[in-house]
């Protein structure tokens, strides 16, 4: 339901500011660089670029799975356009306040407003810089305003995605996993 | 460089702290910062508040960067004073309706200091 919501606001921003006269032209397909799409080295190459440029922290892909912590903190980044479906951000709790700290220089003791909004920009950062990545994809696709979701024991589960991809990270003192799911694309 | 009055428009203010981080790194230490949460309070401070330079993001909820820049636009609210827009969005057709919107430069996330920089001291000079 969560994702069907942010897909929704995905598809909203990308009809009020992506389609230009000649795209309305001349149809685009993503259909045919399906292989470019979902080339699992652009979403390592997004991840290390937004670690390295927005928090100065290097981390590196992992063989995975990571074992995370039973409270964690997961960013929601709805895709609408020519591809549908959402980026993920999970991490620990731990791991969440860590990364927030980098990001704003601040001590933080618990998950907090400022954990929460600090995950969503780096859903919002990773969604958008893998969408980049891909010239086509970047010019019609638009992203959905991050949803953040804390707790414990929860799953995501789409039916029959076109592709999925599912990385962990780690960096010194944390890990995490970034899931790029595509359910639709045209 | 003398004191910059600078407005930041970004729904989140994680994203808030690091722009103001990013100018002051850029050379802007003597800054004085407002901040917005929205593109519709980023026009009320306008009203009241003298800046030199504004920062938006565009993803935003309710009013977006880009319908906060036309209304600045068309409110003469801020004249002459440069619009820096701060996104994920990073096409061309994003860059053009922002230069169409008044936007006199585009940094794109995720992003360093020695980008802002680049892009946001020549729109300063000369103060």
């Amino acid at each position: 339901m969560l994702l069907n919501g942010v897909r929704n606001a995905a598809i909203a921003t990308a009809r009020r500011s992506g389609e230009t006269e000649m795209e309305r032209a001349m149809p685009v397909t993503l259909r045919a660089s399906l292989q470019l799409v979902s080339d699992p080295r652009n979403l390592d190459a997004t991840v290390e670029e937004v670690f390295k440029m927005m928090l100065g922290i290097d981390c590196h892909r992992d063989p995975g799975p990571v074992d995370l912590e039973m409270e964690s903190v997961t960013a929601v980044v709805g895709f609408g356009g020519l591809l549908s479906g959402a980026c993920l951000f999970k991490s620990g709790s731990s791991t969440a306040i860590k990364i927030a700290a980098a990001m704003t220089g601040m001590e933080i003791t618990e998950v907090d407003d400022t954990v929460k909004d600090g995950t969503g920009e780096i859903g919002n950062m990773l969604a958008g810089a893998w969408k980049g990545k891909v010239p086509d994809l970047a010019a019609n696709c638009g992203l959905s305003i991050p949803a953040v979701i804390t707790g414990r024991d929860y799953n995501l589960h789409v039916q029959a995605p076109e592709f999925k991809l599912v990385h962990c990270y780690r960096f010194e003192g944390g890990c995490f996993e970034v899931t790029i799911i595509c359910d639709g694309l045209q | 460089m003398s004191e910059i009055r600078t407005l930041i428009v970004d729904d989140s203010s994680v994203m808030r702290k690091i722009v103001e981080r990013s100018l002051r790194q850029a050379g802007l230490d003597t800054m004085v910062v407002y901040e917005a949460g929205s593109g519709t309070e980023g026009l009320d401070m306008l009203r009241a508040k003298q800046v030199d330079l504004i920062l938006s993001d565009i993803n935003m909820p309710s009013m977006d960067g880009l319908e906060f820049l036309r209304q600045l636009r068309a409110q003469n609210l801020a004249p002459g004073v440069p619009v820096v827009m701060i996104t994920t969005e990073s096409s061309e057709e994003h860059v053009k309706q922002a230069i169409l919107a008044g936007a006199q430069g585009y940094i794109r996330k995720p992003f360093t200091a020695d980008q802002v920089k680049e892009r946001v001291l020549p729109l300063l000079q000369p103060v």
